[in-house]
């Protein structure tokens, strides 16, 4: 088999995985395209056959999306960036050294992260409640997420510091430079690439965060999409076309940076700087 | 010294102007107000007018979800964020009153002229009564019954103003109904793992002779096997175990089942969406003759003991009571008042409607009043669930959720 | 305390700082929840104590009175069923998926990144997607399974006790092969090419390489992975409230769902806390693979 028809056999063939694998996201978007009786009708038809756009300004207007959507990205920017700063140096650290307290810190920040949100809410909202703290709501949700993602963010920034070579530190260390000095001109640029794909990914997760926000931001004011979301869904699962036009409004702009920045993503991620 | 005079007195004056205004904006009484109504529904609507009032209260409003009205109240109470004023399903509202986390509202309804206990519903008054007290004020009332589909009735050559009376006929008339190919189910109801499955199960065993103490009796038993028989047929839709009543009934508007069990907070979008003739009756009974049965729904006003502002709280619960009135036209919702006839609204099928739901009223019992309902209403649902999954037969399960009930004391 | 500032920006005390104050951090907002779930399943909590600390002692009796429930059995079974079967299908389909993409072949790198969008999606929304995928009636799965021939009558993934824990781990296996996918990627290229120009020399065909070369050189990966994996299965919670609620009748409960179940649902939050605290007995277990596969790791 020539080198040509094999790329293209090995294209065709993964063309019609990702159709696969793709396949609930494409549904989400015909549905919400769908008439209230064609949703329902059988057998289903695979493309809407009167698209309905009208039903995306309508759930936009009813539900005030852009509230939501704006709480979201202060919240999803309010959490990666304090997770940013507090577990990168955390992830170096543990990158540095090869001993017991190492071991012993990862187990830790492991352990930290056992519990599902929806149990660690209780003793969280408790504790928040006696600080004060759920006077600023959004506030308390980034300090939240902060606590459940930091530990992820840890332990892939960690990998991406095992891959910067010691002597690069070293060397400038010998060179006159302090600790400090090294590692903001040595290692951390080196370890960039890997700590902004880390972040994205923290950023995607923390768009969506969901137990803390429902329990925590009482004030619709503040309350972000999946609260939104769950709001809308709660007492009737029947209306599939407006929840999925909702969906698709909530994803479809994280799906659009994700898809311009996915070369980006995916070459920091197999380049070696994530193993 | 004259133009500097002049601008000081001029600053003072703003000054005290603004300090004027925004004291007179401080004065305005903060209530918030928790509950799961949706805009088309009383509560926020109500908020909305009462605010309107500007009589020195305004009301902030909250929109909770069904499952999530005791455990975020609670959760507020326990760490002092409660709301003022809250909507909470009778069944729970025992709970909360037993444990005096809701106000007592004894005296202020003693003196009150617009809430006179007397004018309510003997069922939803003793769901907000605990030791003797008034711990609330019901907010409106329902029960479940019959809505049926009369296009399909008439195609499959029965008469559709026979609707079925007993449980026999009941099953029958669905089995001639459901057509698979056509992708119709007889009849559909709910049946899910939470309090809905207990609201919708309690008529059938109260009809069978049961209450929640003696919930394995012969009786109940048999309203278990029913359900068996309708699920394991396939007259109703397997989702039955998994779909909530509303949920289950939008499949009834669509065409997709052609009797539905459910209350009247369905009429107004059935109004809508059902492209149909539709019709109620009442439950059907065990045998001909027999007592009837239902379960009261709803929910009740209560004030939280830990409110600031209990008078004004109570302002706000007579205001609501004076637009019971117009519940039914407004909203579609009965108001548990039995001093007020409810008005016809003009409209031929809702009246119809309101009808057979204000009979089926009569007889509805609330369920408890027991502070520990939800792990009653759990051990219910757990047999439910056991015995339509064929993990374990009607009478065992009931058995076990019998045992279970008992241990807890209810 | 010139010396402790030259510390900071120069010695040990720079990486006490770096550590220390996000262990700090962790510490306030996870460890002492922890403990507060570990203290709350010796006690008795209902809704009202919430807010104290001091509340009736009970000792073992919640461990007790839940090894003693006739469906505790049951869900530990589905817990473990769940966990086992969400991470064999994530990491068989990552891992296919992770090789099938390391062949290089135009487009490789693109098409590799579709495969990332499930991991950009809430969970809510996900679960949204596959309940009404997965629904009975009118559930397109149902329909494509039939038009294909595999099946005839519809299954009701949601409300069947047999299907009902499976379609919850469906949705779950289509969640995290982003996930397993991206970090074995990155695993494989790191694998130095020249460990498989020599082994090519020496005649071992693909199969022998992948057995030699491939899985021992990714131990670390895999055991990071599976690890990882293993936690975030044992948090997810937003496909069981969107997809079946746990039920029908248990058949598809799982711990950390119970567990909420317990405390949310009929407030008994002692033994809401004692789940918790079995579950953490099990990701101490997660954590110790974890770090042990750190053993293996080479500094670049």
């Amino acid at each position: 088999m020539s080198e040509n028809a094999r790329n293209r056999l090995l294209l065709a063939l993964s063309i019609v995985m990702a159709a696969i694998y793709l396949f609930p996201l494409y549904w989400m978007y015909v549905t919400a395209l769908k008439s209230g009786s064609e949703m329902f009708a059988t057998p289903p038809s695979f493309w809407p056959s009167a698209a309905q756009w009208s039903t995306f300004a309508y759930v936009w207007e009813s539900r005030n999306m852009g509230r939501y959507l704006w709480n979201s990205t202060v919240i999803a920017f309010g959490a990666v960036a304090l997770i940013a700063i507090l577990g990168t140096g955390c992830a170096y650290v543990l990158a540095r050294y090869r001993n017991i307290w190492v071991d012993v810190g990862l187990f830790l920040i492991l352990m930290f992260q056992v519990l599902p949100a929806s149990l660690m809410i209780t003793p969280i909202f408790v504790g928040f409640s006696q600080l004060g703290l759920l006077e600023y709501p959004r506030l308390a949700v980034i300090l939240a997420i902060t606590a459940k993602s930091m530990p992820f963010f840890v332990v892939l920034v960690r990998a991406t510091f095992m891959a910067v070579p010691m002597e690069l530190e070293e060397a400038a260390l010998v060179d006159g430079n302090s600790r400090i000095g090294a590692f903001f001109n040595i290692v951390l640029p080196l370890a960039r690439n890997g700590i902004l794909v880390s972040a994205i990914l923290i950023f995607m997760q923390a768009f969506g965060e969901f137990v803390y926000s429902k329990s925590m931001i009482q004030d619709i004011q503040f309350q972000p999409a999946s609260v939104g979301l769950n709001s809308f869904m709660g007492p009737n699962t029947s209306e599939w076309n407006n929840i999925m036009a909702y969906a698709t409004m909530y994803v479809t702009p994280i799906l659009a940076i994700f898809v311009l920045l996915q070369r980006r993503i995916v070459s920091g991620l197999t380049s070696g700087a994530l193993k | 010294m004259g133009i500097r005079r002049t601008m000081i007195s001029v600053a003072l004056a703003l000054a005290s102007a603004s300090l004027a205004g925004m004291s007179a904006k401080a004065e305005d009484v903060k209530l918030v107000l928790w509950s799961l109504d949706r805009d088309i529904q009383p509560a926020p609507n109500l908020v909305k007018e009462f605010n309107a009032q500007k009589n020195g209260i305004q009301i902030e409003y909250r929109q909770l979800q069904f499952d999530d009205v005791v455990s975020e109240a609670m959760r507020a109470y326990s760490t002092g964020k409660a709301p003022d004023i809250i909507t909470i399903d009778n069944p729970n509202h025992a709970m909360f009153a037993s444990r005096k986390a809701f106000l007592d509202l004894t005296d202020m309804i003693g003196q009150s002229k617009v809430i006179k206990p007397e004018n309510y519903f003997p069922g939803p008054l003793k769901s907000v009564t605990w030791d003797e007290k008034y711990y609330g004020v019901p907010k409106a009332t329902n029960t479940i019954a019959l809505y049926y589909n009369k296009d399909l009735f008439k195609a499959a050559g029965l008469d559709p103003e026979k609707p079925p009376q007993t449980w026999t006929e009941l099953v029958a008339t669905a089995k001639k109904l459901t057509n698979p190919s056509k992708n119709i189910y007889g009849i559909t109801f709910s049946a899910k793992a939470n309090e809905e499955g207990t609201f919708q199960f309690l008529p059938w065993a109260q009809m069978g002779g049961a209450t929640y103490k003696t919930i394995n009796s012969e009786g109940a038993v048999k309203a278990l096997s029913v359900w068996k028989q309708m699920l394991d047929e396939k007259l109703a839709s397997p989702d039955t175990l998994t779909r909530s009543q509303w949920d289950s009934t939008a499949t009834f508007n669509a065409g997709n089942a052609a009797m539905a069990i459910s209350g009247p907070w369905e009429i107004d979008r059935m109004l809508k969406d059902a492209k149909f003739q539709w019709g109620t009756a009442l439950l059907p009974v065990p045998s001909e003759g027999a007592q009837r049965s239902s379960a009261m729904g709803d929910f009740n006003w209560a004030i939280f003991s830990s409110t600031k502002h209990p008078k004004e709280a109570f302002k706000a619960l007579e205001f609501f009571a004076s637009k019971d009135v117009t519940m039914y036209k407004d909203f579609g919702q009965l108001p548990a008042r039995s001093d007020l006839p409810v008005p016809p609204t003009g409209n031929a099928l809702k009246d119809s409607a309101l009808a057979t739901f204000v009979e089926q009223l009569k007889y509805a019992q609330p369920r408890g009043p027991s502070p520990e309902w939800p792990k009653i209403s759990k051990a219910i649902q757990d047999a439910i669930q056991a015995s339509l999954t064929g993990q374990t037969e009607p009478k065992a399960a009931l058995d076990q959720a019998a045992a279970r009930i008992k241990s807890i004391g209810g | 305390m010139k010396r402790l500032f030259s510390s900071i920006t120069d010695g040990r005390g720079f990486d006490l700082v770096l550590v220390g104050v996000p262990f700090t951090f962790l510490l306030a907002l996870s460890g002492l929840p922890l403990a507060y779930n570990i203290l709350m399943s010796f006690q008795e909590v209902d809704m009202f104590s919430l807010g104290s600390v001091i509340r009736p002692f009970v000792g073992f009796k919640n461990y007790v009175d839940l090894l003693t429930q006739p469906e505790t059995m049951s869900i530990l079974r589905n817990t473990i069923v769940f966990v086992v079967g969400s991470i064999t299908g994530q990491f068989l389909v990552g891992f296919a998926l992770a090789l099938f993409f390391w062949i290089n072949f135009p487009g490789a790198s693109w098409l590799r990144g579709l495969f990332l969008v499930s991991w950009v999606m809430p969970g809510l929304v996900v679960g949204a997607i596959w309940n009404w995928i997965l629904s009975g009636d009118f559930g397109v799965l149902n329909f494509l399974l039939q038009q294909t021939g595999l099946l005839n009558g519809n299954i009701f993934w949601r409300s069947d006790p047999n299907f009902s824990l499976w379609a919850v781990i469906l949705a779950n296996i289509w969640l995290g092969t982003s996930f397993n996918m991206i970090l074995l990627a990155t695993g494989l290229a790191a694998i130095p090419a020249d460990l498989y120009e020599a082994a090519e020399m020496d005649g071992a065909n693909a199969w022998q390489r992948f057995w030699t070369i491939t899985l021992p050189m990714m131990r670390s990966t895999i055991g990071a992975i599976i690890a990882l994996g293993l936690i975030f299965t044992l948090q997810q919670f937003d496909l069981f409230a969107a997809i079946t609620d746990g039920g029908p009748n248990n058949s598809s409960n799982v711990a950390q769902y119970w567990a909420w179940d317990l405390s949310f649902r009929q407030y008994d939050f002692g033994k809401g806390a004692t789940i918790s605290v079995i579950m953490t007995v099990f990701v101490m277990f997660a954590a110790t693979v974890y770090v042990r596969s750190t053993r293996h790791e080479v500094r670049g």
